[in-house]
Order: C-alpha cells, then sequence, then structure tokens
C-alpha cells in the first residue's frame, strides 16, 4: 500500500498564541460528518477517475480501494470537504503513479490534484461526468476511415482482432498492424485521457 | 518482444481483463495512453459494480473497525455469492465434522468447536465475460486442508473449461477442470495456496481461447 503525502490541511499546526484560553472551534457546514460520507460522496466519481487513468475495471477497482484504505486512516473529518477531496486526490495521485512503475516501469498517465478536482466536485449525475466518449468520437471522426474503423470495432464494439478482421476482411497480422497505425495516428490527433 | 507484449496489453484492455505487467518502452506511452483513452469512452463501463462499492465499504469498516452509521444502507452481497459461500462453508463444515467424528470414534474426549472459514483464507470471485456477464464464481479457502469450490454456466456449452489462479507474483496454479452439462458445472478440489497472495482467476475453453475471468476481492 503506498503512503500517500499529507497535505497541509492534514498537518498538526499547533496554536501559535495563548493556549490557556478555551477556544471554540467553528464547524463548517461543508464538512463531513463520518468517514461514510466521505465514501459514499467520493467512491463513485474516484473510481470513474481511475477507471478512465487505467481503462480496466479490475485495475480501476483495486486502485479505488488503495487510495481509500491509504487515506481514511490519517483523514480528519474537520477539514472542509474541498480539503478532503484535494486529499483524496493527492493519495490517488501517488497510488496510481505507483501502479504505472509497478506494472509498466514508465507512466502512461496521472493525476493533477488541481486539474482533476473537477473530477470530485462536480455535483452533476455520474452518468454525465466527463467528456471521454465525445472527445473520442472528434479524435475517431479525424482519422481516415479504415484507422477510424478498426479502433470502433475493437475498443467501442469490444471485437476481438480475428472479429475485426473479418469484418474488415484484412488478415489477422494486418489488423494488429493497422491498429498499432491507427492508436498512434489517434494519439498524435490528440486522444488523451481525461476524466 | 515490447511489441508483442504491448499487444497484449492492449488486448487484455479490449477485452476488459486486467493487463499483464512488462516493462514498457517509452516510446509505447502514446500508444497506451490512446488505448486507455479509447476504452474508457465506451459507452456504459465507467460506473463502478455496486457489488464493488458494497464490499469496499464493509472491508474498510471491518479493517479499522468503523462503526456502520444508521443512515447508510451499503448495498450487500449478491445472493448467489452469500448462497456460494454457504455450499463452500458447509463443505469445510463437513470436512471438520468427519475429523472430529473420527477423533471422538478414537477415544477422544475434547470438545471442539467447528468454525467456518472466514478472513483472508477465504476469497471470492465472480467469473465475468469479457463484456461484463457473470459466468459463475469461485471460492477459494486456505486452510488445511485448502480447496477450492467452483460453479460455471457457458450457455450452449457442454464441454470442459479450464480453471487457472492467477497469483499476485505472476505465478500461475491449475485449479482444475469443469465439465459442463447443458452449459453449467461445479468443481470442488483440494488445493494448497496461499490465499492471501489470490489476484484472479481464468477460465479457458479447450481451445486455448479466454471463456472468461475473475478478480478476487
Amino acid at each position: 500500500m503506498s503512503s500517500a503525502p499529507r497535505p497541509s490541511a492534514f498537518r498538526h499546526r499547533p496554536d501559535s498564541d495563548n493556549t490557556d484560553v478555551a477556544r471554540l472551534c467553528v464547524v463548517n457546514a461543508d464538512t463531513y460528518t463520518d468517514w461514510e460520507s466521505v465514501y459514499r460522496d467520493n467512491v463513485n466519481r474516484l473510481y470513474r477517475l481511475m477507471y478512465a487513468r487505467v481503462g480496466n475495471r479490475p485495475d480501476a477497482e483495486d486502485l479505488t480501494s488503495e487510495v481509500f484504505r491509504t487515506a481514511l486512516g490519517p483523514l480528519r473529518l474537520a477539514s472542509s470537504k474541498g480539503e478532503v477531496r484535494s486529499y483524496l486526490l493527492v493519495t490517488a495521485q501517488t497510488v496510481l503513479a505507483s501502479h504505472w512503475r509497478r506494472t509498466l516501469g514508465v507512466t502512461v498517465t496521472s493525476i493533477d490534484p488541481e486539474s482533476d478536482l473537477e473530477a470530485l466536485t462536480d455535483r452533476s449525475e455520474p452518468e454525465e461526468v466527463g467528456d471521454a466518449p465525445q472527445r473520442a468520437a472528434k479524435v475517431l471522426a479525424s482519422l481516415p476511415e479504415r484507422y477510424r474503423r478498426i479502433l470502433e470495432l475493437r475498443f467501442l464494439e469490444a471485437c476481438s482482432i480475428k472479429e475485426t478482421a473479418h469484418t474488415m476482411q484484412i488478415s489477422v497480422s494486418n489488423a494488429k498492424v493497422l491498429q498499432h497505425r491507427a492508436l498512434r495516428m489517434a494519439a498524435k490527433a490528440g486522444l488523451e485521457v481525461s476524466p | 518482444m515490447s511489441t508483442r507484449r504491448m499487444t497484449a496489453f492492449i488486448d487484455a484492455l479490449v477485452a476488459g481483463r486486467r493487463p499483464d505487467s512488462y516493462h514498457a518502452d517509452p516510446e509505447d506511452v502514446e500508444v497506451l495512453r490512446a488505448a486507455i483513452a479509447l476504452r474508457a469512452a465506451r459507452p456504459g463501463d465507467a460506473a463502478p459494480d455496486d457489488e464493488f462499492v458494497a464490499d469496499l465499504y464493509d472491508r474498510l469498516a471491518d479493517e479499522s473497525g468503523r462503526s456502520v452509521g444508521s443512515n447508510v444502507h451499503p448495498l450487500r452481497m449478491r445472493r448467489s455469492r452469500a448462497a456460494l459461500i454457504g455450499v463452500a462453508a458447509s463443505i469445510a463444515l463437513i470436512g471438520a465434522t468427519v475429523g472430529i467424528t473420527e477423533a471422538t470414534n478414537n477415544g477422544a474426549t475434547t470438545t471442539s468447536a467447528v468454525q467456518a472459514p472466514h478472513g483472508n483464507v477465504l476469497r471470492t470471485a465472480t467469473f465475468e465475460t469479457s463484456q461484463g456477464h457473470p459466468l459463475g464464481q469461485i471460492v477459494v479457502y486456505g486452510g488445511s486442508p485448502g480447496w477450492v469450490f467452483m460453479n460455471v454456466h457457458v450457455p450452449t456449452s457442454n464441454g470442459t473449461v479450464k480453471c487457472e489462479l492467477r497469483m499476485t507474483d505472476g505465478s500461475i496454479v491449475a485449479a482444475g477442470t469443469v465439465d459442463l452439462h447443458h452449459g453449467s458445472g461445479v468443481l470442488t478440489k483440494q488445493i494448497d495456496v496461499d490465499t492471501r497472495q489470490l489476484q484472479g482467476a481464468m477460465l479457458y475453453a479447450p481451445s486455448g481461447a479466454v471463456v472468461g475471468s475473475a478478480t478476487f476481492a
């Protein structure tokens, strides 16, 4: 399990002045009351974020689990919801980086706690979160017909390489080469991971 | 070599399986990134499974002794999985009962409480097709003796499916072959594995084609 860095909001801040005076603690209405509400409020969106970064369910589930198991221990519920989400994202950033280091040895995708904060704060329905399908469709539309077709068959219609080759009336080895070239062109056309 | 393994990585992504690890070249990154972006764009696949959300909630509560709030109603284990664990636990109980009966018949006077397997020694997972359709379930018990129990349902098949367990260190353990009758089959077998190292299980047709996969919670 990764040891996630702790944002400043979660570090102990000793009082710098008159410690003999009893203090009233102002509780922000925008805070979580218990760990369950932290979990309930963030698990779907955090999973979606991870899924968008790894592209498969088993890894997304493992990484989401690791984020919560790492983050919930040191979590301070007195922090605002925004701080809690930032903390979850910082943890997720570390967990994802560790995943790529462990599995491929190179960083393929990453999480930016600042720019990805919207993925956790967006209060719209989860089904509406993210514009990955639209972005992918736009890039696919810009590709030559055969490149677009093979990527649609493989990634959007879940066809095996054999089924794809049969549909496109090409050999399996040809389909593999075509897929590789199509992915390179899609990458150059700006197809990037987004939440 | 790298190209072949990258292709295998992409094949796993397309099929919805966990891709195998390999040492990627830096020039692979943009292709892998595009593949992930496309896979993530497939409609309907980005939402977490209800069972995963409920199971993780339970594990978090168990691990840290956190209490479950009265206003929280997480989805619970599916009936089929609960039933399967019940069957699997019954098998363990029968085995333990036989052992105790034999000990009693042989003059032992002590009484023993028979405990159903629990915690990390009992691992469960659901077999699914690459499209996410459930095919059955598997339970592995890591006690002594350890055993594996699985039920598999592959419609329209009357052949066999071979099951392999995947460990976190990358090793593979053959779990056995399930004979299917009218598409359904059950396998119970004694097996010696470290359940803490279990990562997943794969089902293969006699041709070697992947029928389904499961990831242990």
